[in-house]
């Protein structure tokens, strides 16, 4: 009798284990989640409606951070700075990433190699790699100076002048990124069926026409998925912009990361910087979510 | 013939393109601030080590690369623990509202957001944690980061898992957590494989956490120590290309130990 009630209860005790087992486990990853990222969200929100002096707040502002912002002239400006960073890069990465791809497609010697080595720049740490383009660019021993001078021509200026050192910083994405896209627009190549492109050869189509007809088309729902993350990233990026230029020469490479940056820990306007980057992560997340829909709806047609 | 040769062509195109800045990056490391400065020269005419000695002898190379590893192994693998259960939890069990589907929407939205937005709010938490400057604190925001991308890849890998194998495995008598862990687990080790790698590669890399929270050598990583060297009047060139050597090798070498299940990792979730 004793030992029928205790092997009842150890059966209940297991049942009841398992029925909190899901929570169980959820509960580590989800407390650490909410800890560290959804509490920094909620109090960035409430610092965003705050006026800060030396750190701490010291008046409620409710919306002015977020009104200030379309007025300050700096603002607008590295939000601008950073659209047509992010549009240029990501168009130049997508035709670069795409060209690639569809020339690696067939199989040739060397493909290994190629693919191997396109790995690097993209793991390579940013900090790193801004370190590379340093070197490249700087006006007295920078590679570009070096052999300019090495052909009788002199110092290159490209971190100096605002318009080449924002061309710089898009070749320095560009280098960074496109085997990213490469890799993604590969794998996309290489799962698409083979029976459109067999028919298309018999019926004698030109490589434009397959092209344009069948490969682009079907490509179209993983390219558009490409762009989407690329953007998103590129919208974030912080590291390379601040080992480069720092945001300068003036303001010709402060993208909104590094503004929000120096507003914060430099300015030390708390408050007014929260507001900017809550901002920014709206505009990301709608850019993003909007993205799905779009889609979705490719894919339901 | 003629596409033969574009094709090589090409092919040395973009080798060249890829790997001339790195071949300029070692070569500078080993010329000395002279050579670099004042005479141009296109390769190391007179190649010295110094400027790697000097790294780990007068700007405490050594501390970064250590805390870079124990800040990284740690927070990827608790990361991976929690993740891969959480993943679990909601890949094979119904929970009320609904969760099961929402978790990973909510957490793919924390994932999207990026990580520069709540940098304030962070700093002040681990100020007020007293954390600022310390393993722990990069740990613990390190591995939140870790947390949302393990639950929302392994997710997927364990529902390609068919559920008749643990119940089977059930029905000899392990547990629901035993089943999880001997039979599940082990089946999704791949998918395991490719989420730490790519965990480990964001972690590794980090800098925007890692420049607000950490102050002295005791807890700053490679990338942030590296980024001390820069941005005085006077750049200190041979020893800023040392540290992008250093900073770059064990990431490199990792990243083409692992390259299989790394592209599968970086391709995957779009191509699906």
């Amino acid at each position: 009798m004793h030992g029928a009630a205790q092997a009842r209860k150890y059966r209940l005790q297991g049942a009841g284990l398992d029925l909190a087992l899901p929570y169980l486990m959820l509960a580590p990853g989800l407390m650490i989640v909410l800890g560290v990222l959804v509490y920094p969200l909620w109090d960035g929100l409430r610092a965003s409606t705050k006026i800060y002096r030396y750190g701490s707040p010291v008046a409620d502002a409710g919306f002015q951070n977020y009104l200030r912002l379309w007025s300050d002239a700096q603002f607008l400006n590295s939000l601008w700075v950073t659209v047509k960073f992010v549009a240029l890069s990501v168009s130049l990465e997508a035709v670069l990433g795409f060209a690639l791809a569809l020339f690696c497609l067939r199989e040739f010697r060397g493909i290994r190699l190629l693919r191997t080595v396109l790995i690097v720049p993209m793991v390579i740490t940013p900090v790193v790699v801004a370190i590379l383009f340093r070197l490249i660019y700087a006006s007295d021993a920078g590679m570009l100076t070096v052999l300019s001078e090495a052909m009788g021509g002199g110092e290159v200026q490209i971190l100096g002048n605002p318009l080449n050192a924002f061309i710089g910083l898009v070749v320095l994405d560009v280098w960074e990124w496109t085997p990213l896209m490469f890799l993604i627009l590969l794998a996309g190549l290489q799962s698409l069926p083979h029976e459109p492109f067999e028919a298309a050869r018999v019926d004698g189509a030109g490589a434009w026409r397959v092209f344009a007809d069948l490969t682009f088309p079907m490509m179209r729902p993983v390219l558009a998925v490409a762009i989407v993350l690329r953007t998103i990233d590129a919208f974030g990026t912080f590291d390379q912009v601040f080992v480069l230029t720092r945001g300068g020469p003036g303001e010709a490479t402060r993208l909104i990361s590094i503004y929000g940056y120096d507003t914060a820990f430099k300015f030390q306007q708390t408050g007014y910087a929260a507001a900017l980057f809550v901002t920014i992560g709206l505009v990301v997340l709608a850019l993003a979510f909007s993205a799905i829909r779009l889609l979705r709806r490719i894919d339901a047609s | 013939m003629s596409t033969r040769l574009a094709r090589i062509l090409t092919t040395l195109f973009v080798l060249a393109t890829v790997l001339l800045p790195i071949y300029w990056l070692v070569s500078t490391s080993l010329k000395s601030n002279r050579e670099i400065t004042q005479e141009g020269t296109l390769y190391p005419h007179v190649p010295t080590l110094a400027n790697y000695v000097r790294l780990f002898t007068e700007k405490q190379f050594g501390s970064y690369l250590t805390n870079s590893l124990v800040v990284t192994f740690v927070s990827v693998a608790i990361a991976l623990v929690a993740g891969a259960m959480g993943a679990y939890a909601i890949a094979r069990f119904r929970l009320p509202l609904a969760m099961e589907g929402k978790v990973g929407l909510f957490l793919l939205t924390l994932r999207i957001i990026p990580p520069v937005v709540i940098l304030i709010p962070v700093y002040l938490l681990m100020l007020s944690l007293g954390l600022l400057d310390t393993w722990l604190g990069l740990i613990v925001t390190y591995t939140a980061f870790n947390v949302t991308f393990c639950v929302w890849m392994m997710e997927s890998f364990f529902r390609e898992i068919p559920v008749d194998l643990e119940e089977a495995a059930m029905v000899d008598g392990d547990s629901r957590f035993g089943a999880f862990r001997r039979i599940t687990l082990p089946l999704a080790a791949p998918g395991l494989a490719a989420t730490a790698i790519f965990a480990v590669l964001v972690t590794f890399n980090e800098f925007l956490f890692a420049l607000a929270l950490t102050a002295t050598p005791r807890a700053m990583t490679m990338p942030r120590g590296t980024a001390t060297l820069i941005g005085r009047i006077d750049t200190d060139w041979a020893s800023m290309a040392a540290a992008g050597v250093i900073g770059a090798l064990p990431i490199v070498f990792f990243a083409l130990l692992v390259q299989r299940h790394l592209v599968r990792g970086l391709t995957m979730g779009a191509v699906k």
